[in-house]
């Protein structure tokens, strides 16, 4: 298993070798690789197109700047993916749309059922629900189910406790929950 | 983790089904990338520097070491040595200039340029013999004064010669405006 985690870390190690010492052609198969989900990541936190596309490029331009300071302790692409979510909650930090008032929501949630009613349920809704979301909440969800980010990794990147993490995901969920059922 | 979340977590690629564009971010990327500098792989990362640099300092320890037990005598020679290289700087600059000089006069024939440059190689042979004299460390300081008459001497006669180019040349003119 410990292999296999090994084998994981070093994937893309000859592109990224060769990206390291400058050569143009393996940083553009590098970021082939990994442009769309870099961008995709990018949308779901910023929602404006050329909010994200800034971002992408920041990302990838650090990236391949401070390449020597990557030492395979996860993957490049794990790796490339927290420089775009840190730019990203960092880019929303700046422009003030804040991660606080969550709580602002919280009178709306009650202690009633929290599964969907019916699954599978259209993919379409899940995605407005989300979208439908507030700010704080949808970047835990998004760091959580779509990222693939478990607590801590939360708390560092939003600046959080993992406690408060765990909290404020399950009053999220909730909301998702309600938001969806009424869609 | 609940159902929700499964079939989130299950359903990942429908949420990444956006296409950046390609082109247009890379033209970026690359722009501001090539602001910056070539990465630099530091030298002694490589293992010949490292094989050279073990090399050089057995070199230079021996050179210590061979130095300490040479005593004095070898240390004053290279003050000596130090002064000749300190003339040469100063002279040899000046020297060249003038030769320059002579070399682009239009007023001499080349015949003249020639024999008048025979008369600096005489003292260049001089040069030669009194810098040879020099390393056998014979009584530096005469030395080193017959070197910078050597030089002041090759100056001189430049010079010399130049003056009674300009000269000449200034009667010319004069002689024109009589006219």
């Amino acid at each position: 298993m410990k292999e296999l985690d090994t084998n994981i870390r070093f994937t893309h190690k000859s592109l990224v070798e060769k990206s390291k010492a400058g050569d143009r052609n393996s940083q553009y198969k590098l970021y082939e690789l990994y442009v769309d989900a870099m961008y995709n990541i990018g949308l779901r936190y910023l929602r404006i197109k050329e909010d994200a596309e800034d971002i992408v490029q920041e990302s990838f331009v650090d990236a391949f700047r401070n390449l020597h300071t990557f030492k395979y302790e996860s993957t490049f692409g794990a790796w490339l993916k927290r420089i775009v979510i840190n730019k990203s909650i960092n880019h929303l930090k700046v422009k003030r749309l804040a991660l606080a008032n969550m709580d602002d929501h919280d009178h709306h949630l009650t202690d009633e059922e929290e599964t969907v009613a019916e699954l599978p349920l259209a993919l379409e809704k899940i995605k407005t629900g989300i979208q439908k979301l507030p700010l704080g909440y949808q970047q835990i969800i998004n760091l959580y189910l779509l990222e693939g980010y478990d607590h801590i990794e939360i708390g560092e990147v939003l600046g959080i406790t993992t406690s408060t993490s765990k909290s404020q995901y399950h009053r999220a969920k909730k909301k998702l929950v309600q938001i969806i059922n009424a869609l | 983790m609940d159902s929700l979340e499964k079939y989130i977590k299950e359903n990942k690629a429908f949420f990444n089904d956006q296409k950046a564009d390609r082109a247009k971010l890379w033209e970026n990327i690359e722009a501001e990338l090539g602001h910056t500098q070539p990465k630099v792989i530091p030298l002694w990362k490589s293992p010949l520097f490292k094989i050279a640099a073990s090399f050089l300092l057995l070199i230079g320890i021996t050179g210590i070491l061979g130095s300490i037990f040479l005593g004095n005598n070898a240390q004053e020679h290279q003050f000596a040595s130090q002064e000749l290289r300190d003339i040469d700087m100063h002279y040899q600059g000046l020297v060249s200039y003038q030769i320059q000089l002579v070399h682009k006069n239009e007023q001499l024939s080349e015949t003249d340029k020639a024999e008048f440059l025979s008369f600096i190689d005489e003292l260049d042979q001089e040069y030669e013999e009194l810098r040879l004299e020099m390393q056998n460390n014979l009584d530096n300081e005469r030395v080193l004064e017959a070197i910078v008459a050597n030089y002041r001497k090759r100056i001189e006669l430049i010079e010399n010669l130049l003056r009674q180019l300009n000269e000449s040349k200034l009667k010319d003119e004069e002689y024109g405006y009589t006219l």
